[in-house]
């Protein structure tokens, strides 16, 4: 859990951060946005003393920073920023290696560890462990980066701008990639970003921050539903947060697992049986966003939810809207 | 490419050698600039035993400017650097300024005749190109790089031994090597004040009018240089 209480931040007669509170569970993901100069960067790299705070304390998992080794406090706390900052004269294993072999482990220990975390971030250990990283893509090397950070299992990780430099898809899928990641290992993590769609896909809450303080924070869909008058409802962007609500919800939220009628399961299609249409069918994973996307194409009520081949149930279009409307 | 540097390296380096320790060899070539009568192999002490003299007192000079550089180099960039920058700046610019044979003619009357003045004028004069080199290296990493190697956790030193040194080498090593290509050239003054060197046989031959003296004399000073630099750059990949 990371605690954070009063934190300023004065660069002479500037005030960089200006007095900022929150709390972050374990596990949780926070996302600090706002516009670039807002403070969120200053937030973040005093966390892990890159800053040191004028006043305020921060306290990970009880412990006041200022009361921990710099070293072994960082050596706790991984760390991505905008454009990785790999060492270009190590390999993609010697990268990652990095914390482990500070903190000493051994060496069969680190190789276990970096072959587990290529292989976790979907590069082949075979294949990129000797390479270096001026020989890989932009995502591979995010990728690495990433890997590198969590090397060592923190608790907490640190994480500024660490998709910025990448192409929307390449974005896209590290993002799921690293959401998935993260959920299976519960880390902490706060996530500086200026990219509302990005806060809104990983984080569990969102401070919105300008000129040095956090105007709003609060779990994603509060933003939306309840943005601040002036900074925050501009930052957030209204035209369309009845479909960003959607895209916080999992179908299986609002399925329906009553008995289906008028569909049927062909090869891995649903068939509408009244129009003998092929329908592609939910999947679990889908968000309301998808699916009310694929209700305004097919112009259906309602769209059929398979899981493993099975027709388990019914998505309804009146249940998507409701979802998405106001209170 | 690299192939023809390392077969070009191989010829200087024979070239050299032959010339160093078989002189008579070039004998008849190095006739036809002198006149008929006049001494064509310089004598008065074995080439070879000048070469090493020369190779001494410029690497023994060198090591020392290397030190010196790298580690003010070192001290400027670290972070409260900016004051001792300019300071550090002005003393190897001074260094560079100065002519060797000014300090030679300074420093004579202070230690004396041979190895000493020479060591002195070539250590100042070696200092600027390997300073400068060190404090570009170590300027012009990548600051994401550094920023994730403090943010992870490395020590200072650490960072310094096992990130900014060796990022910055080829830039440092490129320094060493200019500032040592320049002082084997430089080196051959230091026979003006009596050190051993290859400069005495040029200013035998220039003394006493003896082209050939000239010619052996500045052609393996020149082919010295020419191996350094190549065994260098042969490195620094």
């Amino acid at each position: 859990m990371i605690e954070v209480e009063g934190l300023t931040k004065r660069f002479g007669a500037t005030t960089a951060v200006d007095d900022v509170s929150f709390r972050v569970e374990d596990g949780e993901v926070l996302a600090l946005v706002g516009t670039s100069g807002c403070g969120k960067s200053t937030t973040l790299r005093m966390l892990n003393r890159l800053i040191d705070p004028t006043e305020g304390t921060v306290r990970i998992d009880g412990r006041d920073i200022m009361q921990v080794p710099l070293e072994e406090l960082r050596l706790g706390i991984g760390y991505v920023i905008q454009g990785v900052g790999l060492f270009p004269h190590w390999t993609v294993a010697r990268n990652i290696a990095t914390v482990p072999r500070l903190m000493r482990w051994d060496r069969a220990r680190i190789d276990a560890r970096v072959r587990e975390l290529l292989e976790l971030f979907q590069l082949d250990p075979a294949e990129f462990g000797d390479k270096y990283p001026a020989q890989l893509s932009g995502g591979q090397q995010q990728r690495v980066g990433v890997a590198r950070a969590m090397a060592a299992e923190p608790s907490v990780l640190l994480m500024d701008e660490p998709f910025g430099a990448l192409d929307p898809v390449t974005r896209a899928h590290l993002q799921d990639e690293f959401e998935a990641i993260q959920r299976r290992l519960g880390t902490t993590v706060i996530l500086v970003t200026h990219d509302m769609d990005e806060a809104f896909k990983l984080a569990d809450r969102i401070a919105v921050m300008d000129t040095g303080r956090i105007l709003q924070i609060g779990r994603s869909e509060l933003l939306l539903r309840e943005p601040q008058e002036g900074f925050v409802r501009q930052f957030v962007g209204l035209d369309d947060r009845a479909l960003r609500i959607l895209s916080l919800h999992g179908v299986a939220e609002i399925a329906t697992p009553h008995k289906v009628e008028g569909w049927e399961v062909l090869d891995g299609a649903v068939v509408d049986q009244a129009s003998g249409r092929r329908i592609l069918p939910l999947a679990p994973s889908d968000t309301l966003r998808e699916a009310a996307s694929r209700i305004i194409w097919e112009g259906a009520d309602s769209l059929p939810l398979v899981e493993a081949g099975m027709l388990v149930g019914a998505v309804r279009a009146e249940d998507v809207w409701r979802v998405g409307r106001r209170a | 490419m690299r192939r023809g540097r390392a077969i070009g390296l191989l010829i200087a380096a024979v070239l050299f050698l032959a010339l160093a320790l078989q002189p008579q060899l070039f004998a008849p070539l190095l006739a036809l600039l002198n006149d008929p009568g006049q001494q064509i192999i310089y004598d008065r002490q074995p080439l070879a035993m000048l070469v090493l003299w020369h190779v001494a007192v410029v690497a023994a000079a060198e090591t020392a400017a290397v030190i010196t550089a790298v580690a003010l180099g070192i001290l400027v960039t670290r972070n409260r650097g900016g004051d001792l920058m300019t300071l550090a700046r002005t003393i190897s610019n001074l260094g560079q300024t100065f002519p060797p044979i000014a300090v030679l003619a300074v420093t004579v009357p202070i230690v004396g005749f041979g190895f000493e003045p020479t060591f002195i004028a070539l250590y100042a004069y070696g200092l600027l190109p390997v300073f400068e080199n060190t404090v570009a290296g170590l300027r012009g990493l990548p600051p994401a790089t550094l920023e994730a190697a403090r943010g992870m956790g490395m020590s200072k030193p650490a960072i310094l031994r096992q990130v900014e040194l060796p990022l910055a080498a080829p830039v440092i090593l490129a320094g060493i090597r200019i500032s040592t290509i320049i002082n084997i050239g430089t080196a051959t003054i230091g026979s003006t004040v009596g050190a051993k060197g290859l400069g005495e046989v040029i200013i035998a031959g220039l003394q006493a009018g003896n082209q050939a003296f000239i010619a052996q004399g500045a052609i393996l000073v020149a082919l010295l240089a020419i191996i350094v630099d190549g065994a260098f750059r042969l490195f620094e990949r």
